[in-house]
């Protein structure tokens, strides 16, 4: 058996960070695109009406019992499918990112909106009555008064979605996307086979201080939020 | 869109034979975990020194890395290992011919002590420390006052927490098609290779994550009212 390379892990690391920026828009759009589609699953949700609702509790214990990596291949295969037959455009020339973006989209809206109906539910309704009652309309009620207070209750579970979702997003790998996982997996082909452990090594290197800056930053935001939310209290 | 009907029913059924690996692998990984995993959260609660700092950086390891690495370096790294020690030992033993479903139970074992000793930390930190100091005032032991008093009350709380970790493990497991492990997933997709049927297999296995995973949630949705309706009465009386 060939030894293991410890410097092999370093060397990997410097090859295989250019393609952070894959990782990160995938992040980014998944997350811009999902927080809108669970803004939309949490409103009906709270909203209350009989259909809305029901349509948003299906499609959340749907997507909390599918796999990431089924949907993502259910999107991969079907989704070009589908456009080409209802409404004839072809699809499958173009660049994969976009099937991961959908298949996130769709994940990270279902945790989304539960992380967005909790918060929002956590929030004293008193709040929203006693700002009605000085005089704001419903609209400025909610954006001035329950969102900022809603926003302090879901950070940590944010937190905790995005890097999930940043987890999850190594498998776009198995669809073809050259990200950092795509990358790793290129090296150890060129490299026939050998240093596999090394460069999968390097990967967990990359991603786990990923998580840790990620839990840092939300920590040092959720201590500034919830400083502000103390001396309200007090 | 045209779907392959006939294919779809017929690979659903045979999907559904990977059912007892896919929870097989599940049920596994926790019974490895749970004993593994408790007497974690109780070191790290205790604030045992060194032991804290180490369970600290394994817990954030494997939180901190996708578990599709997890697989891969498990499964690039074990058999050699095997291997080595079963040469160096003078067996004669083909490591390589091992069913790969070792080496899941490993990946999902490691993976779920690293949650499951999180979950039980919370749990018995919301334990109320009167608890325990009146259960050794009338004369029970530690681990008397633990077993009959603690975890009791411990596990109502951790119940909702268990069940999503189960659900995510379960869902996991579709990952294990990696290490060769003939579960649900591989099943479908080795089924759609010979015809490139692939959407109909995802659907197939979309279906059955759903209904395992539902079942799932229903078992435990029972098991924690059980658990609760103890508690009702004891608040009642």
């Amino acid at each position: 058996m060939r030894p293991f390379n410890p410097w092999f892990i370093l060397e990997v690391i410097s090859d295989l960070l250019p393609y952070l920026p894959v990782t990160i828009f995938m992040i980014l759009g998944s997350v811009f695109f999902g927080s809108l589609l669970g803004f939309v699953l949490a409103r009906a949700k709270v909203m209350g009406r009989r259909i809305p609702k029901l349509l948003a509790d299906c499609y959340i214990a749907t997507l909390r019992c599918t796999p990431p990596i089924v949907l993502l291949f259910i999107v991969y295969y079907g989704l070009p499918e589908l456009l080409m037959s209802t409404i004839g455009v072809n699809i499958n020339n173009v660049n994969k990112i976009i099937f991961v973006l959908v298949t996130f989209t769709l994940l990270f809206g279902a945790t989304m909106s539960e992380v967005m109906r909790t918060a929002y539910e956590s929030i004293d309704k008193g709040q929203q009555e006693a700002a009605l009652s000085i005089g704001l309309s419903p609209y400025q009620a909610f954006y001035r008064i329950m969102l900022p207070q809603s926003v302090a209750v879901a950070l940590p579970n944010f937190g905790n979605a995005l890097i999930n979702l940043m987890k999850d997003g190594s498998l776009a790998f198995t669809v073809g996307l050259i990200d950092m996982m795509g990358q790793g997996t290129l090296i150890i082909s060129r490299n026939f086979g050998s240093y596999a452990l090394e460069t999968y090594i390097a990967l967990a290197i990359i991603y786990w201080s990923l998580t840790i800056l990620i839990e840092k930053s939300f920590g040092v935001l959720e201590m500034h939020l919830s400083k502000g939310k103390k001396s309200v209290a007090e | 869109m045209e779907l392959n009907l006939d294919y779809l029913i017929k690979t659903f059924f045979l999907a559904i034979t990977g059912i007892p690996t896919t929870l097989e692998i599940t049920i596994v990984a926790l019974l490895v975990a749970t004993p593994i995993s408790f007497f974690m959260a109780i070191y790290k609660i205790y604030n045992v020194k060194i032991i804290k700092q180490i369970i600290t950086a394994y817990v954030s390891v494997i939180r901190g890395t996708p578990i599709v690495l997890q697989i891969l370096i498990v499964y690039s790294l074990l058999p050699s290992l095997f291997n080595m020690a079963v040469k160096s030992m003078g067996w004669n033993w083909d490591v390589f011919s091992m069913n790969p479903i070792i080496y899941a139970y490993i990946v999902f074992s490691l993976n779920t002590i690293a949650g499951l000793s999180e979950v039980f930390r919370s749990a018995l930190l919301t334990v109320n420390t009167g608890q325990l100091e009146a259960a050794h005032a009338i004369g029970m032991t530690t681990v008397q006052a633990y077993t009959r008093i603690v975890i009791p009350q411990a596990l109502v709380v951790a119940m909702p927490n268990i069940c999503n970790l189960t659900v995510n493990l379960i869902k996991g497991t579709s990952l294990a098609f990696m290490m060769t492990v003939k579960e649900i997933t591989s099943i479908a997709k080795i089924e759609a290779s010979f015809g490139y049927n692939y959407i109909e297999s995802y659907i197939d296995i979309f279906l059955i994550y759903i209904i395992v995973c539902s079942i799932t949630q229903l078992l435990f949705s029972l098991v924690e009212k059980h658990f609760r309706s103890y508690k009702s009465i004891t608040k009642a009386s």
